[in-house]
């Protein structure tokens, strides 16, 4: 019997120390629960101003977006989430699937963002781009030797390609691109072309094959824009000399355009506060949210005519960008993960 | 017939209403893991598992292997080595280098690895210094480095324990039969200090193979990559769970080969009956070969990846939000560490009574620490929304509505979690103290009249301080750099030092990572100095 009382009471205290209220709000404070993917600290700019603007708190959960795709998911109808960010289309499609997200027709908004960039079924819209482009050093390759993701795989380049892990999204999404260009069995063979020329097994980030490429370890590196902007921008000496040694080409500007990827947001199929959730995606769309993807981030805006001023990201547009819908990365990305184990890429 | 015999000597140890206690809140450690494999075993089969074998298992098993043993044979070889000469020996700095030795498991693996491969890759610092001969730091020998040189606190607090606590007896009688200091060391103190070191390589093991940060940067792919792939890539959190089972099944074996160690010593590990041996002063040359192999660690663990960082750091602005995180983080690693420590000794009294149930919850709630913290934690959301369906029936018919309370993300599933995950270093430490006390010890005690509370504080706490104080401290260490379970399960606006280094790092923004990251080593100083303090009081 004491075991029992004791259990009871075990049970009330752990009760009442998980008692703390799933985020309520009261009729004053207004309040929208973002759970995103996106950990830049430059974001706290983004809501700060949102929440100046609008006088919505907004309170936030950043992890990887499998991870809050696991949490919203198991919340249920309980969940507290009202809007959910990711960093990759091939996460946003997933929750997609997962059935966390509410329709919508982004009303207005949906005239002024490239239709590419919004989910055709209306779950999810992109806040803003980057392109995985291929890096290359200044000294050892001249700018006419390479113009596509598919030249990647031609022998001349053996052992001269560094590239992170195929566990990264940026690279799933990459090879998605070509699965849906090409069809699975070319994409199997670029792949493979691409392990075989690889200057040493992946490790690191995008940083890192940069640095690769500035230490003479390889010619060639596939990136996101932003990793090479960072480092033009940085204030260590020896990653601006780094920096200074390489150049960016945005490939197959001739065809298909340059792969892109996308920031994106919906609002959760369960947000307990959907008018918040709508008005926090719409502030995205802001020009001053715009703008501050620009400038702090170093990612592309999705609103054309957008105003910003960041002379490194400049220097890089324009450019022409694959138009396929950014959904499609998500439909292939199963098959792209497949291709990669198949042929060692690690 | 025997054990019932047994039972009823042990019984007087513990309380029943204790006894059920522990055994309850080690069965609630396990419950995360059993979560994880009910999804394992109830989710829909696919033929991903069948794909996977046939293409990346075998590396990801190889690199298991690989890094495992390199971390075990790095940690075991500095925490050994380090535990003796503090127990063993005295020179100069001896006291401080004692819970500086420590430090090192302060600094995540990840933030190391991070660090040295910034220090290390081509056309880095290091190579130009040594005209391209310093190798890079990475690969499956990389990452097994980086675990042995964080992770060797483990085997040293362990091992040094074990080494402080040994009667001199058997190494003296081994010198005056002719044997020199090495060999002797090695035929008598090694072998008793064995089932310590071996808890330690345990857990050394462990952390390595559940690891993913520093794996994941330095090209290492071991079985935590192929199940984190799993569930990015293929979207399969079931496949990720199964192959987390293997995993599990490993930690049961190497816990199992720890056990066996253990039993192994039991009957020469005799304590308390003899004055532990003198230290043996070192001087001149000695005092500094000493001195200076307690250094190398720490630079390479510690100084060296910090200062690469904080050098960097010098050159960026400081991230904001480090004194919440920092509070944060420090309530969370201290909540637990106490829950934790308490739940450690609970838990080994809880083994001492040989009861099936204690002995099968304590080996179920050790087995979190096998499985990565992604899938632990998807374990917690599991088995907290599992709950919350049970409940809300019940409460809709009571008052139509469904359970208000969200389980998951409080402080409260944040604590389960990490328990689930780190009770193994809690446990652990504590069960090897308790074996200190040997049962004749308490024979005596109880022969001279001594009361069951008296017996506890005057006899057992003073053999077992050490043990558990270092448990806590070990997870207290733990929960300051744990990272997947405290993102996904953290409240909102919740920050932590190791999700901001974490944020940071993941973009290569090491100048950014830097402070979060010096912060976290310097927080766990704050428990420390506390310990080190009570303990050498507890020593006079």
């Amino acid at each position: 019997m004491k075991s029992v009382k004791f259990l009871a009471l075990g049970a009330s205290i752990a009760l009442a120390a998980c008692s703390q209220p799933a985020a309520t709000d009261g009729d004053s404070a207004r309040v929208v629960n973002v759970y995103s993917a996106r950990h830049y600290s430059s974001d706290d700019a983004i809501y700060a101003a949102f929440t100046e603007q609008t006088g919505i708190t907004v309170n936030l959960v950043t992890a990887n977006g499998d991870q809050l795709i696991e949490r919203v998911r198991a919340d249920g109808e309980r969940s507290p989430a009202d809007v959910i960010i990711t960093v990759d289309a091939a996460r946003l499609h997933r929750a997609e699937e997962a059935g966390l997200f509410a329709q919508s027709d982004f009303g207005e908004l949906a005239a002024s963002i490239p239709a590419n960039l919004i989910d055709p079924q209306g779950y999810w819209v992109s806040l803003a781009k980057r392109a995985r482009v291929i890096a290359y050093s200044n000294t050892r390759v001249q700018p006419a030797e390479i113009g596509t993701y598919e030249d990647l795989a031609d022998p001349r380049w053996q052992g001269r390609i560094c590239v992170r892990s195929s566990g990264n999204a940026y690279n799933q999404s990459l090879l998605a691109s070509i699965v849906a260009r090409s069809g699975e069995a070319a994409a199997e063979a670029w792949a493979q072309g691409v392990v075989d020329n690889m200057a040493r097994a992946p490790q690191g980030g995008d940083t890192t094959q940069l640095e690769g490429i500035a230490a003479g370890e390889c010619d060639l590196a596939i990136v996101n824009h932003y990793y090479y902007a960072l480092m033009v921008n940085s204030d260590e000496p020896a990653r601006q000399a780094a920096a200074a040694g390489v150049s960016l080409l945005f490939p197959n500007q001739d065809s298909a355009g340059a792969h892109i990827n996308v920031s994106g947001a919906g609002v959760a199929a369960n947000a307990p506060h959907p008018d918040e959730a709508r008005a926090l995606i719409e502030f995205f769309f802001s020009p001053d949210a715009q703008r501050m993807f620009a400038e702090m981030t170093n990612e592309i805006p999705v609103i054309a005519d957008t105003a910003w001023a960041n002379p490194t990201l400049e220097a890089m547009l324009p450019f022409v960008e694959d138009e396929r819908n950014v959904s499609e990365l998500g439909d292939h990305n199963a098959t792209a993960q497949r291709i990669f184990d198949r042929v060692g890429w690690q | 017939m025997a054990a019932a015999a047994r039972l009823n000597r042990f019984r007087g140890w513990l309380p029943g209403r204790t006894l059920s206690l522990a055994v309850l809140a080690a069965t609630l450690c396990a419950a995360p893991v059993l979560a994880v494999a009910w999804i394992a075993l109830t989710g829909e089969t696919g033929d991903y598992l069948r794909h996977l074998a046939g293409t990346r298992l075998p590396t990801y098993l190889a690199t298991s292997a690989a890094v495992a043993l390199i971390a075990a044979a790095g940690s075991g070889l500095i925490g050994t080595g380090l535990g003796w000469l503090m127990a063993r020996t005295d020179f100069f700095g001896r006291r401080t280098l004692g819970w500086v030795l420590i430090l090192p498991l302060a600094v995540p693996a990840y933030v190391a690895a991070y660090a040295w491969l910034d220090l290390s890759h081509a056309g880095g610092p290091l190579q130009a210094m040594t005209g391209g001969l310093f190798p890079t730091i990475r690969g499956s020998w990389g990452a097994g480095l980086m675990f042995a040189l964080v992770l060797y606190p483990y085997v040293y607090l362990l091992a040094r324990n074990a080494f402080a606590a040994q009667s001199a007896d058997a190494y003296n009688a081994a010198r005056t039969l002719g044997a020199g200091p090495l060999h002797a060391f090695w035929r008598t103190s090694l072998p008793m200090a064995r089932p310590a070191i071996a808890a330690g390589l345990a857990l050394v093991v462990m952390e390595s193979l559940a690891d993913y940060g520093t794996v994941s940067h330095l090209g290492a792919p071991t079985l935590s990559i192929g199940l984190i792939r799993a569930w990015s890539g293929a979207g399969s959190l079931v496949d990720a769970a199964r192959l987390s089972l293997v995993l599990v099944l490993v930690a049961i074996f190497i816990f199992g080969l720890e056990r066996a160690q253990r039993s192994r010593a039991r009957n020469i590990n005799a304590a308390g009956r003899h004055k532990p041996a003198p230290r043996l002063p070192l001087t001149g040359l000695t005092a500094l070969a000493a001195f200076l192999a307690c250094l190398l660690p720490l630079l390479l663990g510690m100084i060296i990846p910090l200062g690469r960082l904080g050098w960097l750091a010098l050159r960026t602005e400081a991230a904001s939000g480090l004194a919440a995180a920092s509070l944060h983080s420090l309530t969370l690693a201290g909540v637990t560490a106490l829950i934790a420590a308490a739940l450690g000794l609970g838990t080994a009294y809880a083994l001492r009574s040989r009861t099936t149930i204690a002995i099968l919850a304590a080996r179920a709630a050790g087995l979190g620490y096998a499985v990565p913290g992604a899938v632990a934690a998807v374990g917690v959301i599991a088995l907290l929304s599992g709950t919350q369906a049970l409940i809300d029936p019940a409460w809709r018919a009571l008052t139509g509505e469904v359970f208000p309370i969200l389980l998951t993300s409080t402080g409260a599933a944040l604590v389960l979690a990490y328990l689930s995950r780190f009770a193994a270093a809690a446990i652990s430490p504590a069960e090897t103290a308790l074996a200190r006390v040997t049962p004749s010890l308490d024979g005596a005690a109880r022969t001279l009249g001594a009361t069951p509370r008296r017996r506890v504080w005057q006899i057992h706490w003073p053999l077992i301080a050490a043990g558990v104080t270092s448990a806590g401290l070990l997870v207290f260490v733990e929960v300051l750099k744990e990272l997947p379970a405290t993102m996904i399960l953290r409240p909102f606006n919740y920050d932590t030092l190791a999700i901001i280094a974490h944020n940071f790092a993941s973009d290569e923004r090491l100048g950014e990572a830097a402070l979060p990251s010096l912060l976290i080593p310097l927080v766990a100083l704050l428990p420390m100095i506390f310990v080190a303090r009570y303990l050498s009081r507890q020593d006079r």
